[in-house]
């Protein structure tokens, strides 16, 4: 089967970004070697009170959908990069749509999320004998949360002027999603103001959907499935027109 | 002859700044056409709407007979663009870069490795091409920026500022691709801010200045519309501020232009002999020692001078200039 020359330019730009970034330390530490340092820091720090295992099943989920962000955040940071190295020029001088541009960066955002929160799901399985028993349904909770993700991402590398701006915005983000998303405190723990916060972040809905599916908890995937399809639509809208507005000034 | 690019009017507002201004010429098929200019001249926002890149605000641009408002993918599969740095993929190597590149303009598999082999040994690469090109000289960079640019064998070439940033040595070996490229039957439109690269290079000049073409000719039409001209160049012996000088000689009867080139005060007149005495004694009165005189014929850059009243070289912008400058390129604001 052959593909669109439209759909082609946007796999060709979504792999030749992916083989960047794979060659880049920057992104491996980011996209990895952070959510493992972190996955390992927090699982010995309450390993020892004896309700370890009931923690690590609270924890990992919560890790995966952490890596899924920073893997898609960080990879749309490229595009700043990109705009500020002339590079976005290179490939707005060819004949290239402007759709297929952003649906290739969208794509490369979108799988570098996944494969990193997939990485980090296996280290888990590996150190820590967690079973994700409904792997479909763990990949189509990533898949969602990473478009949102990347949604987001573009958002912030379309409005800064170049990378160091970029970056300070996406850390002002990645942060206070780290430690209000959920993933190693409960929502429910948090004190007043900090659920409602919560509830307005992304990672929120992802973190608290992988754990439903692991606890079998359908009604709880479905809402937090909807709410991650309506934040992704969302989020990748806001992106595009940010991006289509510089392409074509 | 036929014209391969025609620009009618292009103009381009960014905000308050006119970056371009009605700006119109026609590049010819199989000529090296030169937009001559200061830096912030307009030159580079002509090439991007030329390009396809950037919307105009009014005007267009006919390329190889496509209207670049209208079809601006057909304008783009027949040009081939060489940025004023290097703009490829810096983590990955020249081969993965090209490949990269020909895909993006439609070439078979089998197409895009014969095209790269060629490129890669046209300019001296093929040793390196598994490199990282972070890794590259800059003489390097340029050489594939130019290679990536001839991927897809486009009929029209257009390059910004090609040698701008390189030593002279690679200065000149990009100078004698250009040419090679040229022989070879493609048009080149070219944007420099050096002089001598306009008059060494290129088959017609349009010299733009603060987004409006103010001359377009040959080199050797425009430097003879000095006809009669001659320049006289000055160096005043210890002195660290010679622009002072600059409006005392310019005040001297007959002087028609004086500008400062370095540490050195060009004078242009059509009555050097007359007006040599007037000069001397105006700076020796003002306490000046001479340390060198010399007449020469005008260049292409006295032609600048007496078309603009001033050096081609880069001039300082001033804040808010530069501010709305950042504000145009960042895109939002």
């Amino acid at each position: 089967m052959k593909l669109p020359q439209s759909l082609l330019h946007s796999v060709y730009i979504a792999e030749n970004d992916l083989r960047q970034s794979f060659k880049s330390v920057r992104h491996v530490v980011w996209s990895l070697l952070f959510p493992i340092f972190m996955m390992f820091t927090f699982s010995f720090r309450y390993g020892a009170t004896g309700t370890d295992a009931q923690f690590i099943n609270f924890l990992i989920p919560g890790i995966v959908g952490m890596t899924a962000m920073f893997g898609s955040i960080n990879e749309t940071m490229s595009i700043v990069w990109d705009r500020s190295l002339g590079v976005f020029d290179r490939i707005l001088a060819a004949p290239v749509s402007s759709t297929s541009i952003i649906v290739g960066k969208t794509m490369s955002g979108a799988v570098m999320g996944v494969l990193s929160a997939v990485v980090l799901l296996m280290i888990g399985e590996a150190a820590f004998g967690i079973v994700f028993a409904n792997i479909p349904a763990v990949i189509l909770v990533i898949l969602l949360a990473s478009f949102s993700f990347t949604g987001l991402g573009t958002i912030i590398s379309g409005l800064a002027s170049e990378p160091r701006e970029a970056m300070m915005l996406s850390n002002l983000l990645r942060f206070p999603m780290m430690f209000l998303g959920g993933v190693f405190f409960s929502v429910d723990a948090m004190p007043n103001p900090l659920p409602y916060v919560a509830r307005a972040l992304p990672l929120t809905y992802a973190t608290e959907a992988l754990r439903a599916v692991q606890a079998s908890d359908p009604m709880t995937v479905a809402v937090d499935v909807v709410v991650l399809l309506i934040y992704m639509l969302g989020t990748m809208l806001v992106g595009s027109k940010i991006l289509m507005r510089i392409m074509t000034r | 002859m036929e014209n391969a690019i025609e620009v009618n009017d292009l103009t381009k507002h960014f905000g308050t700044l006119k970056a371009v201004d009605h700006v119109k010429f026609e590049v010819q098929s199989n000529e090296i056409f030169g937009l001559l200019g200061p830096n912030g001249a307009g030159k580079t926002t002509t090439i991007r709407m030329i390009c396809g890149m950037l919307q105009p605000t009014s005007g267009t641009a006919i390329v190889a007979g496509h209207n670049v408002r209208h079809e601006p993918q057909e304008v783009k599969r027949r040009i081939g663009l060489v940025p004023d740095v290097s703009n490829l993929f810096g983590e990955l190597s020249a081969r993965v870069n090209l490949d990269f590149m020909g895909k993006l303009y439609g070439l078979d598999r089998k197409t895009r490795g014969r095209r790269i082999d060629e490129v890669l040994d046209l300019f001296q690469l093929k040793t390196r091409k598994h490199d990282r090109i972070r890794f590259y000289s800059k003489g390097m960079h340029r050489r594939l920026t130019i290679a990536a640019a001839l991927l897809h064998e486009p009929q029209i070439l257009i390059m910004d500022e090609p040698t701008s940033g390189l030593d002279a040595q690679t200065a000149r070996l990009v100078r004698e691709i250009i040419l090679d490229i040229n022989k070879q039957g493609r048009t080149i439109l070219l944007t420099t801010h050096q002089i001598d690269e306009a008059d060494r290079l290129v088959h017609r000049v349009g010299i733009i200045d603060q987004g409006h073409i103010i001359a377009l000719d040959t080199p050797q039409n425009i430097k003879e519309k000095t006809q009669g001209t001659r320049a006289l160049d000055i160096r005043i012996l210890n002195e660290l501020n010679p622009q002072r000088w600059i409006p005392l000689v310019a005040k001297v009867k007959r002087v028609d232009n004086a500008v400062l080139l370095g540490d050195r005060i060009r004078i242009l007149s059509k009555d050097l002999s007359g007006i040599i005495p007037a000069v001397v004694e105006t700076i020796i009165r003002e306490g000046g020692r001479i340390e060198d005189i010399s007449v020469s014929q005008p260049t292409l850059e006295d032609a600048f001078i007496s078309l603009t009243g001033k050096t081609i070289r880069e001039e300082a912008l001033s804040k808010e200039e530069y501010v709305k400058r950042q504000m145009s390129r960042s895109g939002l604001r």
